[in-house]
């Protein structure tokens, strides 16, 4: 039989500063580490959900990202003649959508407008409905002949004046007004932070006479892989590269982001084991005499060896379930959209970073860990304690 | 019996306690020199462009849409007679790597005549100058694609563009700049991208931004006023603003990193505030009996709250040492530059922030000592002797 969980649990109050003083440590350190863990699956989400394998985006050679590609309507062209696309079964025509990405400056909403991001603008046609398969009209879509635009879902939550009636200016001129006629939704991913409109009207708005990139899809029996080489063969002399590849490029900057955060948030994690360590080297100091006592009542080594780390691993508990309230009370008090840009584009990407359950398990499971670490080398000096000298000691 | 002499005693009486909280001590504040570096490096940025006086004017809607050429006569003939205005340098991207490389370069393309003026800081000797002015290829490279690519003053660099049309330029190097904040950069004639841009059948005189060059910071204001009202009623209508809220909207973009580092900072005094804190408390508790010896033998009570105080800045003395040390030497051997990531090449390890490093550290040494401290020298001393411990 081990030591009862109510034993322990009672003694961390017994030296309830130094209990207090360390738990407060691990908050924080967990605090972060939410933070982290969130933001990292907030990208992790975004870019599953852009990785439809039978998607493939096509640039011009040479080009980084759409909004760096130009495509003339003779490549365009060329591209209805590659073997093994799609068509749409009522009109027999490939399915490829040509699109042209410019972008347009809008104040952040996070910071009340004292900065401003590059958000993109895609000019589409209907067909990029049937490419995109993800893309789901929440209210109404633009019609081809107005100026109207949809916003995405994240976009309009993070940038101002992208609200259902709101007017975007877009492009050169003087009128150039275009209303906000609805939302869409891309199931979270990347095109939910741009703004979409009508490829003929938006190519006018910006004097472009070239596209900016196509998107394809690959039909049901045939091999992405061949279709890519195809594109990229001596016949078009286009780049191209699946959805996921793309979008897993242009996240690179992201996840260096992330990287050099997770170093510092591990640094401090250490600085957590050490100060559990010195609690709990600290408590079997002052028990002395109680753990021998334990030895003799016929509690061995190995149970107090258990019963010690145990009693740190819900000393990290409190303090991670702490963390993880500050984190989740720190997204909801000072916004939890984060948009930056693509590696190579200077648009936008927006993130919602939410603490789910699963992250905040994930965060709590390091920190357990982070406690047993702290009290497995005082845990042993107390299991080696000698029993009788152990009583004798005043 | 000095108080030094018991401080070092008691440091030493266990030496486990000491030495993890001095390495609890140690890995948060190489967190913390490097962030307040960055934000001490930031600040310095910050200032140093105030101090520059350049205004940003670029096309309303985005930095993408480009503005004709021909508008930086109009915006220097609001100020015929230079009162308010040094010179005008127009600047197009052009988004240039090197061949085989995925780094982008800060690559852009200035108005040869008037970039000398409006980039002074940058230092160009007369005679490099002169360099400039007289070769259509002259290029000014910060020094981390120098470093990496090799490249020598009077040698060749050759980019490739990453936007349309996607030219490939040689440039002959005329000065490779030391500046940290421009570690990334690489400026060069726009007539020379124009000649290139003309032969490939694309439209050429036209900028992504002007950089107006001011002589005062209300000559910065009025002009930012008359030149957004200049251009209104035109299909250019322009969006002016300082250096520092253009460059604020890229360093947001790039994930707020300044910010991030400021977070981090806090972060990092709260931790160490409770891992000192927790072991003067424990330290006071076993030891209040010897406190109480040492004030019945003739101690005074401010050398009992010497000694409690000055074990705990002595513990963040050395967990801060040997935390900044390392981190300092860590980034002066390899510069962050070497990652190419926007504004984190600008980090480097300035003497203030380890100063003001230090400074955190022995304040919160002071802070978590003071009130055993001040228990230490309330302490009655019949008392304290009387309980175990």
């Amino acid at each position: 039989m081990g030591l009862p969980l109510t034993y322990h649990w009672r003694n961390l109050f017994v030296r309830r500063s130094t209990t207090l003083l360390t738990v407060l440590v691990v908050a924080a350190v967990t605090a972060v580490l939410a933070w982290l863990l969130s933001f990292a699956a907030a990208l992790r989400t975004s870019l599953a959900v852009a990785s439809d394998a039978r998607k493939i985006i096509v640039l011009k050679r040479g080009a980084t990202a759409e909004s760096n590609s130009a495509i003339r309507a003779e490549d365009m062209n060329l591209l209805t003649q590659v073997e093994g696309l799609e068509t749409d079964p009522q009109t027999g025509r490939a399915l490829i959508s040509p699109e042209m990405i410019v972008q347009v400056q809008l104040p952040r909403l996070a910071d009340g407008g004292r900065t401003a991001a590059n958000v993109a603008v895609r000019g589409v046609t209907e067909i990029a409905f049937a490419v995109h398969r993800n893309v789901r009209l929440e209210g109404r879509c633009f019609a081809p002949g107005g100026r109207e635009v949809i916003v995405g879902r994240t976009a309009a939550r993070q940038f101002a004046g992208l609200q259902v009636g709101d007017t975007v200016n877009l492009g050169f001129g003087q009128d150039r007004g275009y209303v906000v006629v609805g939302t869409f939704s891309a199931d979270g991913g990347p095109m939910e932070s741009e703004i979409w409109g009508y490829l003929p009207s938006l190519m006018n708005a910006y004097n472009r006479t070239l596209y900016s990139s196509a998107s394809l899809r690959v039909a049901p029996g045939a091999d992405p892989r061949s279709v890519i080489a195809r594109i990229e063969g001596p016949a078009v002399q286009l780049n191209a590269s699946t959805e996921a590849d793309y979008w897993r490029e242009q996240a690179m900057l992201i996840r260096v982001y992330l990287a050099v955060a997770g170093v510092l948030v591990g640094l401090m994690a250490v600085a957590a084991v050490l100060s559990i360590a010195n609690t709990m080297y600290a408590s079997v100091a002052g028990r002395t005499r109680e753990i021998a006592m334990l030895r003799t009542i016929g509690f061995g080594p190995g149970r107090i060896l258990a019963g010690f780390v145990l009693e740190a691993a819900m000393l990290a508990l409190t303090g991670g379930l702490l963390g993880c309230a500050a984190c989740a009370a720190w997204l909801e008090l000072a916004g939890n959209t984060k948009d930056m840009f693509g590696a190579t584009t200077f648009t936008s990407m927006a993130f919602e970073i939410v603490l789910n359950p699963r992250t905040a398990a994930e965060a709590l499971a390091c920190v357990v860990l982070v406690g047993a670490a702290g009290a497995l080398l005082p845990a042993r000096r107390a299991a080696r304690l000698p029993a009788i000298a152990g009583l004798r000691e005043a | 019996m000095t108080v030094t002499y018991v401080l070092m005693q008691n440091l030493r009486r266990n030496p486990l306690r000491s030495g993890l909280t001095c390495l609890a001590f140690a890995l948060p504040m190489a967190v913390f020199v490097a962030a307040l570096s960055f934000v001490v490096a930031l600040r310095e940025m910050a200032e140093a462009n105030e101090r520059q006086l350049r205004l940003a004017v670029h096309h309303k809607t985005s930095i993408i849409n480009l503005l004709p050429a021909g508008m930086r006569r109009r915006i220097e003939a609001l100020d015929p007679q230079r009162s308010r205005l040094t010179a005008v340098c127009g600047m197009r991207w052009f988004g240039g790597r090197v061949p085989g490389t995925p780094n982008t370069l800060t690559s852009l393309a200035a108005d040869a005549d008037t970039f000398p003026a409006v980039y002074a800081e940058v230092g160009l000797t007369p005679a490099e100058v002169e360099a400039w002015q007289r070769d259509r290829r002259a290029a000014v490279a910060g020094r981390g694609p120098a470093e990496q690519h090799g490249w020598q003053v009077g040698g060749r660099a050759v980019l490739e563009s990453t936007v349309p049309p996607y030219l490939s330029l040689e440039f002959t190097i005329v000065r490779i700049l030391d500046d940290p904040q421009r570690a990334n950069v690489f400026y060069f004639r726009r007539d020379y991208m124009d000649e290139a841009l003309r032969e490939a059948g694309w439209d050429a005189d036209a900028v992504n931004i002007f950089w107006v060059k001011c002589v005062s910071a209300e000559a910065l204001r009025s002009l930012q006023r008359d030149i957004d009202a200049l251009f209104a009623d035109t299909p250019d209508q322009t969006k002016s603003e300082d250096e520092n809220a253009f460059i604020a909207n890229f360093t947001q973009a790039a994930g707020d990193i300044p910010g991030l580092m400021k977070a981090m900072a806090l972060v990092v005094v709260f931790i160490i505030a409770l891992v000192a804190g927790n072991t003067m408390m424990m330290s006071f508790r076993e030891r209040t009996g010897e406190l109480a010896v040492f004030k019945a033998i003739g101690f005074q009570s401010w050398r009992v709250f010497a000694i409690v105080l000055g074990e705990s800045m002595l513990l963040a003395l050395v967990g801060s040492l040997l935390g900044i040390v390392p981190a300092a030497a860590v980034l002066a051997l390899a510069p962050a530059r070497g990652l190419n990531m926007g504004p984190i090449n600008a980090l480097e390890v300035s003497p203030a922030a380890v100063a003001g490093s230090l400074a955190i550290a022995l304040a919160v040494g002071a802070a978590a000592g003071l009130w055993p401290a001040i228990r230490g020298l309330r302490l009655r001393t019949v008392d304290a002797l009387r309980t175990p411990g």
